[in-house]
């Protein structure tokens, strides 16, 4: 892919990303946090197909079907699944309402700018304009686990933050060696998993999956 | 050889325990066998690595000991091996009660010969990713094992725990991937680019500012697990909803390996930007979490919360020693085998003390000289050890450490530590005298104490606590020598 | 010389020009909601009607309810001058900047807010306040969006941007252009009452924003409100098809350039217009409280847009 296009199209592809990640702070019900999170999986997806043309790697091409496999595609029809049976479906009274999340997600991307200056000064790939927002993916992930109720959001919210930290090894180093990329993915995988088995149990516990009722142990 | 025996020793318990179909009983001697042969291979490997300095297997060194390493994989095989042998008691006798099953002992033996397994490769593994796949294993490993009891506290804690531990490995990874960004950048893309012993080999050439950044990311991430603060707070409720042998195993053992990660990256860190950044940071979290949980522990209501807010305190403290130098550096690893002796200690006799109250509030526990002397006498003796005073080694480590921060030039600190250490003392040691003395109430059978058979691999905790106490053994001290070295060369 | 003709130009289409694009959207918007609806020219009727009607003052209102209308329908006659519609640079870009055209924009708001407040009735003060509270959301956006294009072309000045960004076209498909674009299409629609923000067709108390400052309004005053507010909408369409895509916007002032121009300018607006009236289709009206929500939005947007294209360098 010819390299003047290449930057700006990555930079567009990884603004998605992150606003795919802010649209979570912005709606109200669970089915769309599933749906943008499906969406933010998919443009990362556009992300490394992109990077793997431009380079020519054919290790992120395995990566970005796993990707679409897994997180396009298994995961949230797994979210859809779990959140039918749980019956959950509204985030009623987030700790943070909605115009103040939007403008910590504000916050968090200067921050991001400041805290990828160094990266990006030492960075001589063509990608590194967009470090800032994979490291804005991370914080606003951290701020939807840190601010939502359902812990089904929770879920949400940590997948966001591994988005996020995978965009961030692919622009900076175009990919961590394969072999870690399975452990990582296979770790990722497992703990959603056990998450998930742990909403259910929750459900049936507490007959609630807001976790503010998880307020026995406060000391 | 030894390392690979030791990693598969885990695997094959933990196969036998998800094939098993009979009596558990047969799974927890296995277990208890397995882990016993891991702890005299892992004081082997701890000879060899004296004799040989570096052990590796595999091809680039996969797996690796070295000083450091081998102080750790003694600590968690120690605690593995007392947790397995002395917790199986416990465990027998609620499953007659009926508050576990036949299925719930299986998956137990299961899931912690796994744990012991993701333990033990997080301290061997030569590859930064590696160690870090491990390390979130161990999350996953463990969340089962916190809610093996289906109480709504026991689920409550083990959801704090999987998410926020998630979340806190989340960004380790995130700093393991910067570190790896500004290795590739500065030096180029190699075969085994992730290898510690690569990656401390070329340190002087990285970029610093980046890895300051990175370093920040691993502290946070890691010290999730470890239970620094202000991260800790999932630590209190995993630790004491959890089944007592476990809690003694993820106190004793799987703080440290987090720490564990800390340092790994402090020697990265120190390399190419100086020892200042990365010490102060340490010093910093240490002490923010001896204050935590001194202010938190002299409200406590449930002893076995009590002693999860100490493992915080101790940790703390193992942290700060770790940001004083060479001194510190080895003070803190003989605190580790302290604390891993010691924590293990009580939990364990914590797990005997619930049996017989029924309940795990301190005042629901009077009289337990009376009651149970020989639990009662241990406990005692295993609290004064913890809190620091001789003959036990907890005390030399602890003294060093401080001895280290004046001559660190960091004496408001230490002073402020030192008094953190004093209210923790005379709060802890209060709230256990409250358990010991006075008379027993009548709802507390007067059963006979564990089996004597039970209690014997306590005796071991004690001769470790009091024969690094009255004087560090001369072998173990030069192993604390090599893997200090390690961290500061 | 022939600078201030086309100035005066640009006036003229803009007065002539807005009943049409707002005659159009509402034209669409009955077709797609399966009726036959007025006719595209019924906005310019509208206006023939009111002019000639009676007017009718309330007495308990001050000189403001008087004066309001003819400022309002001031501010939009000199945006429209300030405007880059036709061609780039102007002669009087040295008299108004983003800044002037921001401030002129929420002074015709003030002003109509004022005299929503002027007659003392209960449906206008609420108007009032309604108003008051989208306008102080949305104009931070439209200042921060156009700031991000103005610091990447060097300058506030709208005809610069424009010219600049003619200078270099690749930049139209930048993700901070993009965005910039995002948001300032959402403001388009708090700041001119549509959907989903504001319904411009109804009377009903629980939903009117912008109807309920003018309810007291009628005759020659009522003409003016609506013509000016008609201009708004068309401003921002200009605002929004030159500043993101100024292709086709006259560098020099031949008359084939200009024909061009023109031409150019009313297909975008018409392409505009009919996105905003098929958006209008699908989705409801938000309930009040949750306008903040999306107008944080677009702030967010805009202020990424500023970062990704300012913090980069």
């Amino acid at each position: 892919m010819d390299p003047a296009y290449f930057t700006p199209l990555c930079t567009l592809t990884s603004s998605l990303v992150l606003l795919a990640g802010i649209a979570i702070l912005w709606r109200h019900s669970l089915p769309a946090y599933i749906d943008s999170f499906a969406r933010q999986s998919f443009f990362f997806v556009l992300v490394i197909l992109a990077v793997a043309a431009t380079t020519g790697t054919r290790e992120l091409y395995i990566v970005a079907a796993m990707v679409f496999v897994l997180k396009v595609v298994v995961i949230p029809r797994l979210l859809h699944r779990v959140r039918r049976t749980v019956g959950a479906d509204l985030e009623i009274h987030p700790y943070v309402n909605v115009p103040f999340s939007l403008a910590i997600a504000g916050a968090l991307t200067l921050v991001s700018y400041v805290v990828a200056a160094p990266v990006m000064a030492l960075s001589d790939l063509p990608t590194r304009a967009s470090i800032p927002l994979a490291l804005a993916v991370i914080f606003v992930g951290l701020f939807i686990v840190v601010s939502r109720r359902s812990a089904l959001t929770q879920i949400v919210g940590f997948l966001v933050m591994e988005n996020g930290i995978a965009l961030l090894a692919v622009l900076a180093t175009y990919g961590i060696p394969l072999i870690v990329e399975l452990g990582v993915f296979l770790d990722v995988l497992l703990g959603f998993l056990v998450m998930l088995v742990f909403v259910h149990r929750i459900r049936e516990t507490f007959d609630t999956t807001d976790v503010d009722r998880l307020r026995k142990l406060r000391q | 050889m030894i390392l690979p025996i030791l990693l598969l020793l885990p695997l094959l318990a933990a196969a036998g325990a998800g094939a098993w179909r009979g009596d558990p009983r047969a799974v927890a001697r296995g277990s208890a066998v397995t882990s016993g042969a891991g702890f005299l291979l892992s004081l082997a490997l701890a000879g060899q690595v004296l004799r040989e300095e570096v052990v590796g297997f595999g091809r680039g060194d996969f797996l690796r000991a070295d000083g450091l390493s081998a102080v750790l994989i003694l600590v968690v095989s120690m605690v593995a091996w007392i947790s397995l042998t002395c917790g199986e008691g416990t465990l027998r006798r609620a499953r007659d009660r009926k508050e576990l099953d036949d299925a719930h002992l299986r998956r137990y033996y299961l899931l912690t010969n796994l744990f012991l397994f993701t333990m033990l490769l997080s301290v061997t593994a030569n590859n930064v990713g590696v160690m870090w796949v491990a390390v979130e294993a161990t999350t996953i490993t463990t969340a089962f094992l916190i809610g093996l009891e289906d109480s709504r506290e026991a689920l409550e804690a083990s959801w704090k725990y999987i998410l926020i531990g998630s979340v806190g490995i989340a960004l380790a990874f995130v700093g393991t991937v910067l570190g790896y960004f500004d290795f590739v950048q500065r030096v180029g893309e190699t075969s085994h680019s992730l290898n510690w012993s690569v990656l401390a080999g070329v340190a002087d050439r990285l970029n610093g500012d980046v890895l300051r950044i990175a370093f920040v990311f691993v502290l946070v991430g890691y010290g999730t697990k470890a239970g620094l603060a202000p991260m800790h707070t999932w630590l209190p409720d995993a630790h004491s909803e959890a089944p007592a042998p476990t809690s003694s195993m993820m106190s004793g053992a799987l703080l440290v390996v987090a720490l564990y990660a800390i340092l790994r990256w402090k020697v990265v860190v120190d390399a190419c930007v100086g020892s200042v950044f990365t010490d102060r940071l340490l010093i910093l979290t240490g002490t923010l979490s001896v204050a935590v949980a001194a202010i938190l522990l002299v409200r406590q209501v449930s002893y076995k919360r009590m002693l999860a807010y100490s493992s915080v305190e101790h940790v703390g403290l193992m942290c700060v020693g770790a940001g004083l130098g060479p001194l510190g550096t080895l003070a803190a690893l003989l605190h580790m085998i302290g604390h891993g002796a010691g924590k293990s200690f009580l939990f364990l006799l914590s797990g005997n003390i619930r049996e017989a109250y029924g309940s795990t509030r301190i005042a629901s526990v009077r009289g337990l000289l009376r009651a149970r002397p020989w639990t009662g006498g241990l406990f005692l003796a295993g609290t004064l050890a913890l809190l620091g005073l001789p003959p036990f080694s907890l005390f030399v480590s602890e003294v060093m450490i401080f001895r280290a921060g004046f001559l660190a030039g960091h004496p408001a600190v230490t002073a402020f530590l030192i008094l953190l250490t004093l209210v923790i003392f005379v709060f802890f040691l209060g709230y256990v005298n409250r358990m010991l003395y006075g008379r027993p109430p009548a709802e507390v059978p007067a059963a006979p104490e564990s089996r004597p058979l039970e209690l014997l691999p306590l005796a071991v905790n004690l001769a470790v606590l009091l024969a690094a106490g009255i004087v560090v053994p001369a072998p173990l001290l030069r192993l604390l020598r090599l893997a200090a070295g390690v961290i500061h060369p | 010389m022939l600078g201030w003709l086309l100035e005066a130009a640009q006036c003229l289409l803009t007065l002539a020009a807005a009943p049409g694009a707002i005659g159009l959207v509402r034209w669409i918007k009955a077709r797609l909601q399966g009726r036959r609806g007025a006719p595209l020219w019924q906005p310019y009727l509208d206006l023939r009607r009111l002019f000639r009607q009676e007017v009718i003052i309330a007495p308990s209102t001050s000189w403001i309810f008087r004066a309001a209308p003819a400022v309002l329908f001031g501010c939009m006659i000199v945006v429209s001058l300030l405007v880059p519609m036709l061609a780039a640079p102007l002669p009087l870009d040295g008299a108004g900047d983003l800044v002037v055209v921001v401030y002129l924009l929420l002074l015709g708001t003030f002003v109509l807010s004022l005299a929503g407040l002027d007659p003392g009735s209960a449906f206008g003060g609420m108007g009032s306040s309604r108003e008051m509270t989208i306008a102080s959301l949305a104009e931070p956006t439209v200042a921060l969006a156009i700031f991000g294009l103005g610091v990447t072309a060097g300058s506030t000045n709208l005809g610069q941007i424009v010219a600049r960004t003619l200078e270099n076209p690749a930049r139209v498909l930048s993700a901070g252009h993009l965005m910039a674009f995002a948001a300032l299409y959402i403001v388009m629609l708090a700041e001119t009452g549509r959907l989903p923000v504001d319904n411009p067709a109804t009377h009903l108390e629980l939903t009117m924003i912008h109807e309920a400052m003018v309810l007291e309004y009628s005759g020659r005053y009522l003409a003016l409100i609506e013509w000016a507010s008609w201009m708004k909408f068309f401003i921002f369409l200009s605002l929004l098809s030159n500043l993101f895509l100024p292709a086709g916007v006259a560098a020099t002032l031949t008359p084939a350039a200009l024909a061009v121009s023109l031409a150019v300018l009313l297909a975008k607006i018409l392409i505009l217009a009919v996105s905003v009236a098929i958006l209008e289709t699908q989705v409801a009206k938000l309930r009040l409280f949750r306008v903040p929500e999306l107008l944080s939005v677009s702030f967010l947007l805009a202020l990424l847009a500023v970062t990704s294209s300012v913090l980069v360098r």
